[in-house]
């Protein structure tokens, strides 16, 4: 693939206005609460797109591409069944305490509700967490263009980083969010023609279900048993698993995608975020999914496209760029690639832009340095925001070295995130549980998570205790250790609380389900969180029946 | 900073340059495309950006 210099205006343009976006923010920035949290004052069309564009980087429209072609129409669960009904419940049920708590960040409400010790837990593994997983996007992003155009690795790493780190340096968590919009509606506009050209050209959607097996293109009706489908999955273990452990635990409790519903300007603004954000949430699978099928069926079509190989298999992870290479002239070429750069950015910020808040409020003003004055703190916010990203670039060069490492750090991510839902469920909507019940509790399940995984193989992976049950997937090995973990945590967490002494009730107002009415909403009364997720659900029960 | 100011010159400019290279060039095509994907692309991108400056100048 070769850049017209067509190609390369486009993206100077993207750049130019990314850091001008910054640029004209820097002024704003008085506290260290507009600088980490945007002053609370955001319009919810904003926060809410950018709610979605944050967890939209590169990485995932690589890989929802490649799994639309591995797996066909059932990848659309990641959103529907993923996604969607985690929204709405963080909408409708936990937004109230999120935000009425004047909580500055998730692990900070932790401390409100539970204990010191919960907090720093979960802010810890959250800070390590955020600055490994920008590093191995950015990874991603630097083979991935030093494989299509031939940069250097680290030429691509270097420059990308720059930019995030200089715009939100500049403007913070606001200039970060702003960005995510244009970042979102560029997305959108470089991929969606690639899925109407690839489409059209495999003879519309009848011409590309035609072509591939009828398990490409239902989402539900191989899900009766794990050996009917592609995934190895069956629908209980997508449902659980997926539908609400994982899924639940990321919208729900994830400060990435939380901190961009706190900074809307108003409880309603915050709670209509992710509400908002339930609609381009279910239409990305049309862009992001659809080009991947297509490309199966073109593949099988005498077009001339074949699909990308690697050794003996086919290199999923390519099925995206080999389809804009084939379909995108240079200038929409360019478009498309600044559309990839573009992802790429708005999950990096969104790591950085949380990472620098939790390291500020969580690490630094609780375990550090308590009392200073707010400027302080705000020199903090930057300094952490450089410190970020210099560590997420060290990150990238060491998932380049040892690449083992890395697979093996977010295997342990996903352990200690998977027990998180439980813990949030119980303080939210129950009085009665304790600070050393959440804390045993998510180290339960976390150790559950880790003993599940040692019993259990899927596709040779895990079982490095003994193998007592063998998955058809490690799709399927990671739905179980979810539930499993999360399980075990939810049983421990009301076990050891029962067993200890609990909070006063009256300690609770504002951070507990059932002790205050929930806010009243003054805005019109379709416009209101319910009339909002209501017709979010019907929108998301027709693509399950279109697509059944 | 109404945001519907950068992002809508944004997309105004790209469509243009987008169009214009469609209009310029109109038999740039890559091996699977028979239509001038630039200039289509370019005019929703540019009617994208005008709408979001509408809108802002119509709220001001």
């Amino acid at each position: 693939m070769t850049l017209a210099p067509v190609d390369y205006l486009i993206l100077i343009l993207y750049f130019a206005f990314v850091l001008g976006i910054g640029w004209r923010l820097r002024k704003k920035m008085a506290t260290s609460g507009d600088f980490l949290l945007s002053g609370r004052a955001v319009p919810v069309w904003i926060t809410s797109l950018a709610f979605v564009a944050a967890n939209l980087g590169a990485q995932e429209l690589i890989g929802m591409s490649a799994s639309g072609a591995k797996y066909g129409i059932m990848t659309a669960h990641f959103y529907w069944l993923g996604a969607i009904p985690a929204m709405l419940f963080v909408g409708i049920f936990m937004m109230p305490f999120y935000y009425g708590s004047k909580a500055r960040s998730v692990p900070e409400y932790l401390k409100l509700r539970f204990d010191e010790k919960t907090r720093g837990f979960n802010a810890i593994t959250f800070a390590v967490m955020t600055v490994f997983s920008s590093g191995i996007s950015m990874y991603a992003l630097g083979l991935l263009f030093q494989f299509l155009l031939g940069w250097t690795f680290t030429a691509s790493v270097l420059l990308s980083a720059a930019i995030v780190l200089v715009y939100t340096f500049l403007g913070g968590l606001t200039s970060a969010i702003y960005n995510e919009v244009i970042q979102f509606f560029l997305t959108v506009m470089g991929f969606a023609p690639l899925a109407i050209l690839a489409v059209w050209k495999a003879g519309g959607w009848k011409g590309v279900s035609e072509r591939i097996p009828p398990v490409m293109t239902h989402a539900w009706k191989y899900m009766g048993s794990a050996a009917e489908n592609p995934m190895g999955v069956d629908w209980f273990g997508m449902v659980a698993g997926l539908g609400f452990v994982l899924s639940f635990g990321y919208w729900c409790t994830n400060f990435l995608v939380v901190q961009r519903a706190m900074a809307a300007d108003s409880m309603s603004g915050a709670r209509r975020t992710p509400l908002l954000g339930t609609f381009p949430k279910m239409l990305i699978p049309f862009i992001v999914i659809v080009p991947g099928i297509a490309a199966l069926a073109l593949a099988n079509m005498n077009v001339g496209y074949v699909l990308p190989t690697k050794g003996d298999g086919y290199d999923y992870d390519q099925v995206l760029t080999t389809l804009m290479a084939q379909f995108y002239p240079s200038g929409m070429l360019g478009v498309g690639l600044t559309a990839l750069m573009a992802s790429f950015m708005s999950g990096m910020a969104g790591n950085v832009t949380a990472f620098n808040t939790v390291w500020t409020y969580d690490i630094y003003q609780s375990y550090i340095r308590k009392n200073a004055p707010d400027a302080h703190y705000l020199w903090m916010g930057r300094v952490a925001t450089v410190c970020g990203i210099a560590l997420s670039i060290g990150a990238a060069f060491m998932a380049r070295q040892y690449n083992n490492i890395m697979d093996l750090l977010q295997l342990v991510f996903g352990m200690v995130n998977a027990p998180l839902f439980a813990t949030f469920m119980l303080g939210m909507f129950w009085t009665r549980s304790t600070g050393h019940g959440a804390f045993i509790g998510l180290l339960s399940g976390t150790g559950a998570a880790a003993l599940t995984h040692g019993l259990t193989v899927a596709e040779h992976k895990g079982g490095w205790i003994a193998s007592l049950v063998t998955f058809r997937s490690t799709m399927a090995q990671n739905f179980w250790v979810a539930i499993a973990a999360w399980t075990t945590c939810f049983v421990v967490t009301i076990l050891v609380s029962l067993a200890t002494r609990p909070r006063p009730v009256q300690e609770l107002h504002g951070l507990v389900y059932g002790l205050d009415p929930l806010p009243k909403d003054e805005s019109k009364w379709w416009a209101r969180p319910a009339p909002v997720a209501i017709v979010a659900g019907v929108v998301l029960v027709f693509f399950n029946i279109l697509f059944w | 900073m109404d945001l519907r100011v950068p992002s809508g010159w944004f997309f105004t400019l790209l469509g243009l340059l987008l169009s214009g290279f469609g209009v310029l060039a109109p038999n740039a095509r890559a091996p699977l495309t028979d239509a001038n994907v630039n200039l289509y692309a370019g005019l929703v991108m540019l009617a994208f950006g005008v709408v979001l400056l509408g809108l802002a100048r119509r709220s001001r």
